[in-house]
This record gives structure tokens, C-alpha cells and sequence, in this order.
């Protein structure tokens, strides 16, 4: 078979590349062959393919295949159902062998070239499916667009809201409060650099403050839902606490809100539901506002401890420092009295919470420069003896809070109205509210509830005398007043019938009895008639009245006011006697009646200051008393002609000096 | 917006001509990223639609799909970008509404020294009352029949 495909192979050999004269005419024109393209070329070589020998051999080799097939199998004349099908797939692989071949041949650019090739003609079924398949798949394309957007608008619902409700929160908090904003790069989730600035400019003051409160700005945090939370300083829970007991610390009692509040140092809750309502967010706002008002209040407390302090380094009347300490002063107040002034930080409702967060004990027994309390220690426990012997540490802690805060706003007054007179004039506001008014207003309360005990004591024990009190509005003064009012007699409207006007004034003001006594600091003043001096003792003429004003220790209060009412005393009843006629004459606490024939009869005011049953008794003297020495004589203790009349009132004391009269009458006294 | 403008325009009580010029370019800026925002969203949904349309070849399909990825994404892109721009234009309210800010602080000023002043009458009255009260207080013992009688006792 190979030796006959060898001897049928014929070599053909192409012509030269050279132009062959095909032929010349008589003229001597050259007739050469046409130039074939190479197109032309290439098919002329593929017309010169013969695939027929090729294709014979392979049918000649089939029919002995066939033919030795049946010589060497002449059992069973059964045929194999696929021997066909083996046949026909083999005549094919054979065509398709040289198919390829020829491929070969063609992409070896060997001796043939591919002139075109179209793309089979696809059916209409085919192209139908095709089209459904693409449509299923830009249909599944979309969709998988559309769950993207829906995702996507959800996400932008979800942000939009939640700026919403932070920008509107802090919109309105803006109306209250300072709004700044940091430029940071790298910062903590929800942290964009806004914060509150808590410093008040009007009362802070860098030249008096000793060093800058560094818990002014109140970092605003963004919490996943959109809300607005604050970032809580250290040391921005602290209040001036007042006690009267140095291991009773009155904390106040704040009710916690946490849910506004982050630490430092804590991560943002995420868990904060995201359905929330425009209520929640309302009483989120309020929440806030009410934790950026305690935080200012506290910012405002610590300045106003930093300047009792600065004032408490210059010595000023009135300050006496003690005791001194980092949140810890001590001052001296009177003589007997001390103060502590401390910051305590803020005691929770169910824990109490320090500056950084931590849970400590509630019950403090001891002081310490952290939590200790103002408080406000007398040495001799007069409180135990006397509650109204020092002011109420509430009162107190509200008082150098508004000392302060008006000493900042006249200050700013002062900068405003001239800034060249802002010195002095502060000054002078300073010296007016400023630490020496508080300790002096202390000293001053203290001093007065004395001075009001010693004088309720008397009015006490003499009922005839009514104690007045006179507000004066100002923290260092005090004021009382006693009156007496004298029992109206039987000729007084007689006499003021038949006197002048002047006197008619004269005498309806010596009916009663006017005492001021004023306090002012530690200075007690008393002023009235009747100068407890020896010299008015001996003014003889009844019109004439002294009004005196003069100052006294609190030891001599009680003996020179119940000098003063004894003395009012006797003078009333010096003036009745004249009215009805009688001669009489007044010696200091004395009254002398001239009897008949010379004798003379004396009543007498005695004032004891300890007398329980009445500070004032009187003494009955007969004249031969006063004629031995002229005084009282108690040396002996026996007294003769003398009797004593007791406790006696007004009324008593009238009608006794009416039964002198008739007495006087019945010896022939006109 | 153009309130923006005039808040950060007006500011500081008085504009100068370079603050009135930033502010007219900054007005810009925001108008032109609005525009730039908006005309982004609407030719990549514009493209988004034409490419919808079904094709023969499932190559040009495949790319297709990811050329509406990618149209999408830039929508969203630019509706956060609008976003963005939002906040910063409340940001700029917040911080820059001097003329608002500066009513809102006299109205506080003015509510603040009201209450003060009615807290300050307050404290007047309620002392007047005090004092009067104490003053009948003092009348009322002084008369009473405790006292009385123990000036009878006396």
C-alpha cells in the first residue's frame, strides 16, 4: 500500500519565479503570460491538489479489509449490529485526518491560505435561547443592582437620620451653650471635634485665678444611633459642702445620669436602639443640658474655691488662715469658732463616683484633701448648748457663692464702663464681697445670736418689755429694739388738755420706752434715753431727755439695758407724780417723794442681770435711811426702813405711787 | 444656601469685601459640587437605563453588567457625596450664624436678666413678708395670754 502510494507520487515541480516568453510577433513584440495575483496562485495550487488516488487506495484498502474479514472469521454469518457505524466513523476520521492536515498545511502558510470563513447560520430556536439566557442573566444582574440601592438608600435613611437628630440636638443645645470644634485627624469613633466650652469669661480671671481650670471643654460624642453625648471631665462633679460636723460630709445628691454621660476612657454603646422617637430625643436633649448645667455649676464652684484661696494668701482684716491644704482651707472665724472649706465631688443616688470613675465608700469619717467638706467647728461644742449659735452651713455655702458671683459681675461692670478704673474700683468691690465679708459676716451671725440670747434672756424675765426686731438686709448688721409701753393714768388726758402741743408730742413719746441696740460686726451700740451716766443721774428739770448712743461690751448689755428701762421706769413714774402734784425728785434709779415736815420717802430700782424671777425689784426706803449715809447700804445686809416691794409691774408700781399720793394727802401734802 | 452664604458672610458684624468674596466663593464651591453631585446621579442612572437592554452576544452582556456595577456604585457615591455635603452645610450654620447666634445670646441675656431681676423682687418680697410676719409674730406673743400671764406671775 505505502509502495504504491510511493510509486504514485509524482513530483511536480513549479515553475521559475522568472517571466516566460510565451511568444514574439513579426513586429518583435514580446508576448508574456498574465501576471497572476497570488490569490490566483494559491488556488491553482489547490486545484493541483488530487486527493482521488488518496481516496481510491482508501476505498481499495476497505474492500480487502472487508474481504480478509470474512476469510478469517467463516464462523457465524451473524454481523455486528454497530459494524457500520465503526466503518462510517472511521471513513470519517480519515477525511478528517486529512482535514487537518490541510489545516496544518494552511496555518504553516505552506503552500495554501484560508480565503474567508462565515459563521454557521444559527436557527431560530438557538437564537431564542440565547436571547433568553442573556435576558436571565441582565434580569439577575438588575436585581442583584436593586437589592444594592435598596441596601444603599437604607444605609443614607439611616445616616441622614442620625445627623439629623446629632445636628439638631446640637443646634438647640447650641442656644445654651458654647459650641467649639477641634480640627482632629485620628479620633475615636464618634469623636468629630465638637465640644462645649464651660468657661465663663465673666467670672474667670487669669491673673487672679492660681493656675487654669483644665475641665472647661466637654467633648460631645456621637453615639451610634445619632445622639448626643458628652464626654464627663475629671473633677467635674465638685460642690462646696458645709458641715457642722467634721465627720459628717454633706454631699449633695445628684440622681445619676449615665446614659449622657461617657468616661473618658469608655468606648461608645453600641447597642443603643435605633428606632427612637422625637420624646426620647427631647428628654436625651434635656438630660444633656441638665449634665452641662451641673458640670458649669461645678466649673463655677472650683473657681469660687480658687479665689477664696488667692484671697485668702493676702492678709485682710477679718481672714485668718489656719489650715491650708489642696482642696482644703481652714480659717478662724471669732475667737472660738474655725471653718473648713473644702470641694467634695458630687455623691450619686446609688453609688458615689470620684473624678475618675471609680466606686468608693459613701461614709467618710475622716477628712481628706480629696472629699473632705466644709465644715463648720466650734471648739467649745456651743452648738450642742446653743443650735442658733452658728448659721446653717447651707445658708453659708449659698452666701460665698453669691459674694463671689457679684464680686465677678461688678467686676465686669467695671471693665466695661472704663477699663482704666477696673483696678480700684474692683478693689473696692473686693474689699466689700470678697472672703473678709464672708469670715466677717460669720463672725458677725455668730456674734449677734449671742447678743440676741443675752437680750431674750431679759425680755424674759421682765414682762413688761417687748423685744422688736428690725431686719436691716445687710450680713453684718444687726438690730433690735425694746419698748415699753406705760399704763395710761387718769390724768394724763387731763394734762394733755392743758399743755402745749410740743409737750403733748413730748409726752406721747415718753409714754413708751425706745432702746435700739445695733450690732454691727462685733460692735454692740445701744442708743435710747437715759444715759446710764451719773451725770443725767442728777438732771432735776423733767423736760429734758437725752438720747444717747453709745457701745458696750456683750458682757455689759444686759445691766446698762435694764439700767436704761429702770431708769425710763423711774421717769414715767417721776413724771406722774408731778402731774398730781407731788414733789419729787429723781436720782439716777431713784425717785424721792418730799413728805411733810421734811420726811422723804425713796423708791428704789435694783437691776440684777442673774435675777431669775425678774431683773428689775424695788426697794421701798424711808427717810431715815437716807438720812444715815444717803445710799444703799447692803454691807450689812440688814436693812433698815427699808422694805422690799418684789417684782413689781407697771400697773403696780402706778397704783402704788397713787396710794403715796393719798398718803401725802392724808398728811396734808398738797 | 444662600442663608449659609449670608451667615458666613455676615459674620463678625460687618462683612469686609474679602470676607463677602470668600463667602460668594465659597456659595460657589457648594453650588458647583451640588451641581457636579446631581448631574452625576442622573447620567449614571441615565446610562444605567440604556444599559438594561439585552444583547445578542453574552460577552457584551458580561460586560455590560459590570459597567451597571460600576454606575451604581458611582450613584451611591454621589448621594453620599450630597450627604456629605449636607452635614457640612450644617456645620457651617452652627459655626457660622454669628447674626443668629448673637440674637439667641441677647435673648438669653435679656430672659437672664429678667429672671434676675424678678428673682431679686422675689427675695424683697419674700423679706418684707418675713418682716412682717416676725413684726405679727412679736404682737401676737407679746399680747397672748402666755405672756400675759407671766407678767401676772411677775
Amino acid at each position: 500500500m505505502e509502495e504504491s502510494s510511493r510509486k504514485r507520487v509524482a513530483i511536480d515541480l513549479d515553475r521559475l519565479p522568472i517571466k516566460r516568453l510565451n511568444a514574439i510577433d513579426e513586429i518583435g513584440n514580446e508576448q508574456f503570460p498574465p501576471d497572476v495575483s497570488n490569490e490566483d496562485k494559491r488556488l491553482g495550487m489547490l486545484r493541483r491538489i488530487d486527493f482521488s488516488s488518496i481516496v481510491a487506495d482508501s476505498i481499495e484498502t476497505r474492500r480487502n479489509q472487508k474481504r480478509t474479514s470474512k476469510e478469517a472469521a467463516p464462523g457465524p454469518q451473524q454481523t455486528w449490529p454497530w459494524q457500520g457505524f465503526v466503518e462510517n466513523l472511521q471513513l470519517a476520521h480519515q477525511e478528517l485526518s486529512v482535514i487537518i492536515d490541510l489545516i496544518n498545511t494552511v496555518e504553516a502558510n505552506d503552500a495554501v491560505a484560508v480565503a474567508g470563513m462565515q459563521r454557521p447560520k444559527q436557527l431560530p430556536n438557538e437564537i431564542l435561547s440565547d436571547l433568553a439566557v442573556s435576558a436571565a442573566t441582565k434580569l439577575q444582574r438588575l436585581r442583584n443592582l436593586g437589592r444594592y440601592f435598596k441596601q444603599s438608600s437604607k444605609a443614607l435613611e439611616q445616616r441622614v437620620s442620625r445627623e439629623a437628630r446629632f445636628y439638631g440636638s446640637l443646634i438647640r443645645l447650641q442656644q445654651h451653650w458654647k459650641v467649639k470644634r477641634q480640627r482632629v485627624s485620628a479620633t475615636s469613633p464618634g469623636n468629630e471635634g465638637f465640644s462645649f466650652d464651660l468657661v465663663d469669661n465673666t467670672s474667670s480671671n487669669t491673673t487672679i485665678l492660681s493656675h487654669p481650670l483644665p475641665n472647661t471643654l466637654v467633648h460631645i460624642v456621637r453615639e451610634t444611633a445619632g445622639l448626643l453625648a458628652i464626654q464627663r471631665p475629671q473633677k467635674s462633679h465638685q460642690c462646696i459642702s458645709i458641715s457642722y460636723s467634721a465627720s459628717d460630709f454633706n454631699s449633695r445628691n445628684k440622681k445619676s445620669l449615665k446614659r449622657n454621660i461617657y468616661k473618658s476612657d469608655e468606648i461608645l454603646q453600641a447597642n443603643r436602639k435605633e428606632t427612637l422617637t422625637d420624646e426620647d430625643v427631647n428628654s436625651w436633649v434635656k438630660d444633656t443640658h441638665s449634665v452641662l448645667h451641673e458640670i458649669h455649676q461645678s466649673i463655677f464652684l472650683q473657681q469660687v474655691f480658687d479665689r477664696v484661696k488667692h484671697e485668702s494668701y493676702s492678709p485682710s482684716p477679718g481672714i485668718y488662715v489656719t489650715g491650708m491644704r489642696e482642696d482644703f482651707l481652714q480659717l478662724a472665724v471669732g475667737q472660738d469658732t474655725s471653718i473648713y472649706l473644702s470641694l467634695v465631688p458630687f455623691k450619686k443616688e446609688d453609688e458615689f463616683l470620684d473624678s475618675m470613675g471609680h466606686s468608693q465608700n459613701t461614709t467618710n469619717e475622716h477628712p481628706h484633701s480629696d472629699s473632705s467638706a466644709l465644715v463648720v467647728i466650734n471648739e467649745k461644742d456651743m452648738l450642742n448648748e446653743n443650735n442658733f449659735g452658728v448659721p446653717s452651713p447651707a445658708g453659708l455655702e449659698i452666701y460665698v457663692m453669691h459674694i463671689f458671683h457679684k464680686n465677678s459681675v461688678v467686676r465686669l461692670k467695671e471693665k466695661k464702663i472704663s477699663a482704666s478704673r477696673a483696678a480700684v474700683a474692683g478693689q473696692a468691690a473686693a474689699d466689700s464681697c470678697g472672703l473678709s465679708h464672708f469670715c466677717k459676716t460669720i463672725a458677725h451671725r455668730i456674734f449677734s445670736n449671742k447678743v440676741l440670747a443675752e437680750i431674750e434672756r431679759l425680755v424674759s424675765r421682765i414682762p413688761f418689755v417687748q423685744l422688736l426686731s428690725h431686719p436691716p438686709w445687710h450680713s453684718r448688721t444687726s438690730s433690735w429694739s425694746l419698748s415699753l409701753k406705760f399704763p395710761e393714768s387718769v390724768f394724763h388726758s387731763a394734762c394733755l388738755s392743758e399743755s402745749s402741743n410740743n409737750y403733748d408730742a413730748k409726752g406721747l413719746i415718753r409714754s413708751q420706752l425706745h432702746t435700739k441696740i445695733v450690732v454691727k460686726d462685733d460692735q454692740v451700740t445701744v442708743s435710747g434715753e437715759g444715759a446710764p451716766s451719773t451725770l443725767c443721774s442728777f438732771r432735776i428739770s423733767p423736760n429734758v431727755s437725752s438720747v444717747g448712743s453709745y457701745g458696750c461690751d456683750l458682757d455689759d448689755l444686759p445691766l446698762i439695758l435694764l439700767q436704761q428701762i429702770a431708769g425710763r421706769i423711774i421717769q414715767w413714774l417721776h413724771d406722774e407724780a408731778l402731774i398730781v402734784g407731788m414733789k419729787v425728785r429723781r436720782d439716777f434709779l431713784c425717785l424721792y417723794f418730799d413728805l411733810d415736815q421734811g420726811d422723804m420717802l425713796g423708791l428704789v430700782a435694783r437691776v440684777d442681770p442673774d435675777d431669775v424671777n425678774g431683773c428689775i425689784s424695788w426697794w421701798l426706803i424711808m427717810e431715815d435711811a437716807l438720812q444715815d449715809d444717803g445710799k444703799f447700804s447692803t454691807s450689812t445686809g440688814e436693812y433698815k426702813n427699808r422694805r422690799f416691794l418684789g417684782h413689781l409691774s407697771l400697773e403696780a408700781l402706778y397704783f402704788m405711787l397713787m396710794d403715796l399720793v393719798n398718803v401725802s394727802t392724808d398728811n396734808g401734802f398738797s | 444656601m444662600n442663608k449659609a452664604a449670608v451667615g458666613g458672610g455676615g459674620g463678625g458684624g460687618g462683612p469686609t469685601a474679602a470676607a463677602a468674596v470668600a463667602a460668594a466663593q465659597k456659595q460657589k464651591t457648594l453650588l458647583q459640587r451640588v451641581d457636579a453631585d446631581v448631574s452625576n446621579l442622573v447620567d449614571n442612572f441615565s446610562h444605567l437605563v440604556n444599559l438594561a437592554r439585552v444583547n445578542d452576544p453574552p460577552v457584551r452582556n458580561s460586560q455590560e453588567a459590570f459597567q451597571m456595577e460600576i454606575r451604581a456604585a458611582r450613584m451611591v457615591q454621589a448621594a453620599e457625596s450630597l450627604r456629605n455635603l449636607v452635614s457640612e452645610l450644617k456645620q457651617t450654620a452652627i459655626f457660622s450664624g454669628f447674626g443668629s447666634l448673637n440674637d439667641n445670646v441677647d435673648r438669653q441675656v435679656a430672659e437672664f436678666n429678667r429672671l434676675e431681676e424678678g428673682s431679686e423682687r422675689l427675695l424683697e418680697k419674700v423679706g418684707e413678708q418675713a418682716a412682717a410676719n416676725l413684726k405679727e409674730l412679736e404682737a401676737h406673743y407679746y399680747s397672748s395670754v402666755l405672756r400675759s400671764s407671766q407678767g401676772d406671775d411677775g
